[in-house]
């Protein structure tokens, strides 16, 4: 019996770990039992928690990992059932070390030559062929790949479908037939690059590239679960985004603002509005250990899976089971964290935050004797139907309250002290049971504690912020099986280890600091040249919004489970290139832009979709389905009616009610398509996670909770029954019809033109025209009916 | 149609398998799901199942099991007194009461002689169909959680429902018609909202569709009140002229096809939805059978009605919320509970009984599995006096119909209903039940994500046998 205890049981019921509570060293511990009592009931193994579950007759099976043999169980059985005799207590003596050594995973040279792993080279472009072709340092590499695999290039895309592609690839949307005409009509040998620097100095992009980084970062405006209460300051740090974006903010340091802009610009109020990275998570109701590591789950997976482009998380309870991630790495990734808390930062100065305590206390002297006015009145009906109440209990309770209190037994004594702490009515009850006069005078003072409360300072605007308890982190442990039950030694803050030959150090904290500075360190490393993850997981990421598939299709996971690069040197060159380029985003953008590639035309042609179906060496562009969002703000756009109002609170369009009826106060305050708040780009739509807008939910609309690196891109019935129906879609529908009819005139031929011009960004042609001239032939809202059936052709909701 | 590459296969079936482009990456699942022009062309089980659709009604707030269908007559007995015995009491919200005797009374049913309450006297009359499982448990005591555990497998949300992978692994058998219907209760849905039927990372195709009990059934079904037929199908003719222009230079882009076709199956969703849940065509009798004679039980019957009627044309899943909001609106039975369960099951019973003979009368509950359950128990002491609070640790849940064995009881809760004392079985033991009745093995049907081979069952779950017929 000792040896099969000893070799099945104590790895997680022994001296270093008692999970559930549960030490089965000794007969005494085994009758003591853990959380869910007694483990051992001498005489009877049908009793005896060690055996339901070593048996299976209880679920879990334990041991979990494998199944005991008969004979073993019939070991344990006879045990129980001749007294359990145990004269001295089951050790296995080497526990401890193997528990210790069950932490340690060695990492191989091999595995460190994994791909993503090696340092980023600098390999030279490669020598083709057609030299004519290419333009940029891309274009030499892609066209080398097409030449070995004897496929030629598209050709090159014309000026209007070159100038839609870029309007909504960079700032999602559409452009104007001005705009349009403006590029078709600049002749100069650099027009193109011109239309570039143009679009990536817009907010515009900001915007548009920022709502690719808020899917990575599971962005949201509400906490989930239970109560999913509103986040009032979280779209600050949307803005933040944006505008880093928009202004260029090199990546390097965007990326450690996020993880630690309180620890490395203390003072400035968007270092600590950046923080609201790791402020994302989901809301526990229920606040325990447990939570709190999902908590700490939720800020290693969404660092790892956006910054590293690996699953970390897959490490949480045990070695990764593919990549060379041991278990440790996630706890001292996790120990980086550990200490972190929600701090909310008032964003005035410390004289404003003083008048807005005072204001409050003021208001709340002012009210203090009107409600004990009304509780004054309120209280005898209260009792009086507290009376009531009682006399409906139980003839049990009642007794019980009958009883002399130190006569009552321990269960008359819980179930009195529950009665007394409890009321099942209402305050709305109590006041219905009041006197009309009572009712009248309770009611003169409510209005004016109504109007008191009225003139309550507005809440301070904050910064959704994280900061720690002091500069002293707060202890954090291994967990085996991933169990806070189960705790294994003391983690000190680490890396990804498989590319950080060199443990990076961990400085303490600076004289003064509020913090450990773990955060700092660990971004540090996460942006240094050691670490070749960082750029070629961006710079992929930054390829696959340009080219719709990224060189690996993969871009959250880089590990074995993911997909090899199409073009690895490709890749290499460009994290390279990105480097040397400071980190600037827009200078990779604008590489890309200008490659003879991305000016493809993206038109089927049989000799590439034989060869290559699915594109993988870009022998075209690929025409790309919008998003949700971006075919809402092109019919915003196309109908003159968007808002390009930037930053702010979010919005709330209108959705039908009979899709969010509240519980624990979820509502969503809509307002009519109508007005004209709503009219807003749809990365300012108040992002609610328990109430997903239907017009960007049926379109593959992140749901906020988790990072979300590439969106489903799904072709389903409710799209239409959307485009075709919904009350928005309409309204802009009709606004659309009204731009056209007062820009064009009567003239149906006309409209048809300015419609197709706003649009589509061209003309149509003889038949097309005909058609749609026949249509609004039709009378009634026939304008209307063709600028809804443009929101729903195919050619308005993809790009070219 | 020239041949397509599997790559765009998966593309078309909603682009979910970010970049799964090696055969060996490939996950054979999401190949199958992938395997046509539709991410929800009806496709074979694994193996030869007895159910084709499923039907949950949930209690949401949590139905107590000591005041339904398992008797605790020591709660009578030791009425008042302290629970012991049991280890440490969790209670979600404190100050917890003595042992509670159920309001109602127990009596034998059925030829197997089976303990219902007077609660359900209706449900009662059935039991011969019903299989329960006494013995289930869950990990949660707070609402959110444990409704995304019994929803999800999971008790975080962003995680596929049930219903999802179902969908995800058989299709459906009406294109017509969205492949998973939720109904909700009128008097708000349940905590968590909408990721209770999402579909997580999984495609949109795959997510529930709410339907409304009056009026239009799907939001945005029909267009506004002034779009006659004539204009709607001159307006398609419209719209097709404008794709087929567009479609000249791109012959052969199959998502641009498909996209075509989501209109067609839109238009035709229009009516067959509307005709789906048109319960005036049923008969006087059967109205009466699901209680739409009566103000408090029409609600939840109609429901049931039309959970039934979208199941015979070929619906894979329907989902009935009874309660939503929060405390007496739902099954959350924190006080009162007499006056809490007697009205929710006296909505509720009637209906659910009618729907169960109605099924079974037409044949249709040998392929239809009947799903009863809340997202917790309620505890065998009082709470606020006459209330229980949440219990994880144990409760009851039936299932009738489907390839399920009629009658018997698997599992069974201590003498007060507090913990389990034989044969617990876990959410994922009862999700792998419910996906092998349909034919699909738990631990064959996976989503690849973030790394790894998703499964509705995460990396446990056993199917549990006792209950099979």
């Amino acid at each position: 019996m000792s040896e099969i205890v000893a070799a099945n049981c104590l790895g997680c019921h022994g001296a270093a770990v008692r999970m559930s509570g549960l030490d089965l060293r000794t007969r005494e511990s085994m009758l003591k039992g853990g959380k869910s009592g007694a483990a051992l009931v001498p005489g009877d193994p049908m009793k005896s928690k060690i055996y339901r579950h070593a048996a299976g007759i209880d679920q879990p099976r334990m041991p979990p990992d494998k199944k005991l043999q008969d004979w073993q169980l019939t070991v344990v059985s006879r045990w129980i059932g001749t007294g359990a005799p145990l004269d001295k207590p089951v050790e296995a003596a080497d526990t401890r070390k193997a528990m210790a050594a069950m932490e340690e995973k060695p990492i191989s040279e091999e595995e460190r030559q994994f791909w993503s792993f090696r340092p980023i080279g600098r390999p030279a472009p490669p020598a083709v062929v057609d030299v004519g072709w290419v333009r940029t340092p891309i274009d030499a590499f892609l066209r080398k790949t097409l030449e070995d695999h004897k496929l030629e290039p598209s050709p090159a895309a014309g000026k209007r479908v070159l100038a839609r592609r870029a309007y909504l690839d960079v700032w999602g949307l559409p452009p104007t037939p001005a705009q349009v005409d403006a590029f078709v009509n600049d002749t100069r040998p650099d027009a193109w690059e011109r239309l570039v620097d143009q679009l990536l100095a817009s907010p515009r992009y900001g915007e548009r590239w920022g709502s690719h980084w808020l899917d990575l970062v599971r962005y949201a405006d509400s906490g989930g679960f239970e109560y999913d209460r509103d986040r009032p300051d979280a779209w600050r740090y949307r803005d933040w985004v944006i505008q880093a974006i928009a202004s260029d903010m090199p990546y390097d340091l965007f990326a450690r603002l996020q993880l630690a802009g309180d620890e490395i610009a203390p003072d400035d109020r968007n270092a600590l509005i950046a923080t609201g990275f790791l402020r994302h998570g989901l809301d526990h109701n229920v606040k325990s250990e447990m939570t709190r590591m999902d908590e700490l789950d939720d800020l290693v997976v969404t660092t790892s899976n956006s910054f590293l482009g690996v699953t970390v998380g897959c490490a949480r309870c045990h070695n990764h089971k593919f990549d060379p991630i041991p278990q440790k790495d996630y706890y001292r990734i996790q120990a980086v964290f550990f200490s972190t808390k929600n701090h909310d930062v008032p964003l005035v100065e410390e004289e404003a935050a003083r008048r807005f305590k005072r204001e409050n206390e003021r208001i709340d002297d002012l009210e203090k004797p009107l409600k004990d006015a009304a509780e004054a009145l309120k209280k005898p009906y209260r009792d009086r139907k507290m009376a009531e109440e009682r006399a409906r209990l139980p003839e049990y309770v009642r007794e019980a309250l009958r009883t002399p209190a130190e006569k009552r037994t321990e269960g008359q004594k819980l179930n009195v002290i529950q009665v007394e702490k409890t009321r099942n009515f209402s305050e709305a009850d109590v006041v219905a049971s009041m006197s009309d006069e009572d009712r009248a005078r309770l009611g003169d003072i409510e209005r004016q504690i109504k109007k008191l409360e009225g003139a309550r300072p507005e809440r301070l605007p904050s910064a959704m912020a994280i900061g720690e308890g002091g500069p002293k982190p707060d202890p954090s442990y291994f967990l085996y099986r991933g169990s806070p039950d189960s705790k294994g030694s003391l983690m000190r803050p680490g890396v990804l280890s498989v590319v950080a030959r060199q443990e990076p150090e961990f400085p303490p904290p600076p004289p003064g600091a509020r913090s450990s500075y773990r955060r700092k360190a660990f971004a540090e490393w996460l942006t240094s040249r050691g670490n070749p993850l960082f750029a070629r997981v961006m710079v992929n990421r930054i390829w696959q919004h340009h080219f719709g598939e990224g060189i690996v299709r993969t871009p959250s996971n880089f590990g074995k489970t993911g997909e090899r690069p199409s073009h690895p040197e490709l890749l290499d060159w460009l994290a390279d290139e990105f480097i040397r380029k400071d980190y600037s985003m827009k200078a990779m953008h604008k590489l890309m832009l200008m490659s003879a590639a991305y000016q493809m035309s993206s038109d089927d042609n049989a000799a590439g979709i034989a060869a290559d179906p699915e594109n993988r060496f870009l022998w075209r562009m690929p025409r790309q389905r919008l998003e949700g969002e971006i075919i809402r703000d092109s019919m915003l756009a196309v109908s003159g009616t968007l808002d390009e109002k930037a930053g702010g609170p979010g919005v709330f369009p209108f959705i039908d009610p009979s899709l969010f009826q509240g519980s624990s106060g979820r509502a969503w305050a809509g307002k009519p398509d109508s007005d004209p708040s709503t009219w807003r780009r749809s990365i300012y739509i108040h992002s609610k996670r328990s109430i997903p807008l239907p017009m960007l939910d049926v379109f593959d609309k992140p749901d906020g909770i988790s990072s979300c690196p590439r969106r489903n891109r799904s072709t389903i019935a409710p799209q239409a029954l959307i485009l075709m129906n919904n009350s928005f879609v309409r309204f802009e529908a009709k606004q659309f019809a009204k731009r056209v009819e007062r820009e064009a005139g009567a003239d149906p031929g006309r409209q048809v033109e300015l419609a197709f011009a706003l649009a589509f960004q061209r003309a149509p042609d003889a038949a097309e025209k005909a058609t749609a001239v026949k249509f609004l032939d039709g009378g009634g809202e026939s304008l209307a009916d063709f600028c809804q059936a443009i929101f729903n052709s195919n050619e308005f909701v993809y790009a070219p | 149609m020239r041949y397509l590459s599997r790559r765009e296969l998966l593309q078309r079936a909603g682009g979910g398998i970010a970049g799964l482009a090696f055969a060996d990456l490939m996950n054979s699942e999401q190949a199958r799901a992938a395997g046509g022009s539709n991410p929800l062309a009806a496709r074979a089980p694994h193996f030869a199942a007895k159910a084709k659709a499923v039907i949950s009604i949930f209690c949401y707030g949590g139905v107590s099991h000591v005041d339904s269908f398992d008797p605790k007559p020591e709660l009578y007995k030791r009425r008042g007194e302290v629970m012991s015995g049991k280890g440490e009491v969790v209670v979600s919200q404190g100050n917890p009461g003595g042992l509670m005797p159920s309001p109602w009374g127990f009596k034998k049913y059925g030829e197997c002689g089976r303990d219902v309450s007077d609660l359900f006297p209706k449900t009662a009359e059935m039991v011969d169909d019903l299989a329960f499982i006494r013995s289930m448990y869950a990990i949660s005591n707070d609402h959110a959680p444990a409704l995304f555990q019994m929803n999800t497998g999971s008790v975080l949300p962003g995680h596929p429902s049930m219903g999802s992978w179902i969908t995800y692994g058989l299709g459906t058998e009406n294109q017509n018609l969205p492949a998973f219907v939720v109904f909700t209760d009128p008097r708000g849905g349940p905590i968590g909202g909408a990721p209770n039927w999402m579909n997580g990372f999984m495609p949109a195709a795959y997510q529930g569709t709410q339907f409304r009990s009056t009026g239009d059934p799907i939001v945005d079904l029909k267009p506004g009140a002034d779009m006659t037929p004539e204009r709607q199908r001159r307006w398609l003719r419209l719209l097709g002229e404008l794709n087929a222009a567009h479609a000249r230079v791109n012959p052969d882009d199959s998502e641009l096809s498909a996209r075509i076709a989501t209109y067609e199956l839109a238009f035709r969703m229009q009516t067959s939805a509307l005709e789906a849940v048109d319960v005036e065509k049923e008969s006087a009798a059967t109205k009466k059978l699901y209680g739409l004679d009566s103000k408090i039980t029409e609600y939840f019957g109609r429901q049931c009605l039309m959970a039934r009627r979208l199941v015979e044309r070929g619906v894979r899943m329907v989902q009935i919320y009874s309660g939503g909001g929060n405390f007496q609106s739902s099954w959350d039975a924190h006080w009162d509970i007499a006056e809490n369960h007697g009205m929710h099951a006296a909505e509720t019973d009637g209906p659910v009984a009618g729907m169960l003979r109605d099924l079974k009368s037409r044949g249709m509950l040998d392929s239809t599995l009947v799903l009863w359950h809340g997202e917790f128990g309620r505890m065998p002491i009082s709470q606020r006096m006459n209330g229980r609070d949440h219990n994880p640790h144990v409760f009851t849940v039936w299932l009738a119909g489907g390839g399920v064995k009629g009658g018997i009881a698997a599992g069974s809760s201590d003498e007060f209903g507090y913990k389990v004392a034989e044969g617990g079985k876990s959410i994922n033991d009862l999700h792998a039940t419910v996906l092998h009745l349909l034919g699909l093995n738990h631990e064959k049907l996976t989503y690849f994500y973030n790394g790894r081979n998703m499964r509705l069952t995460d990396v446990s779950g056993s199917v549990i046998r006792e209950i099979l017929a």
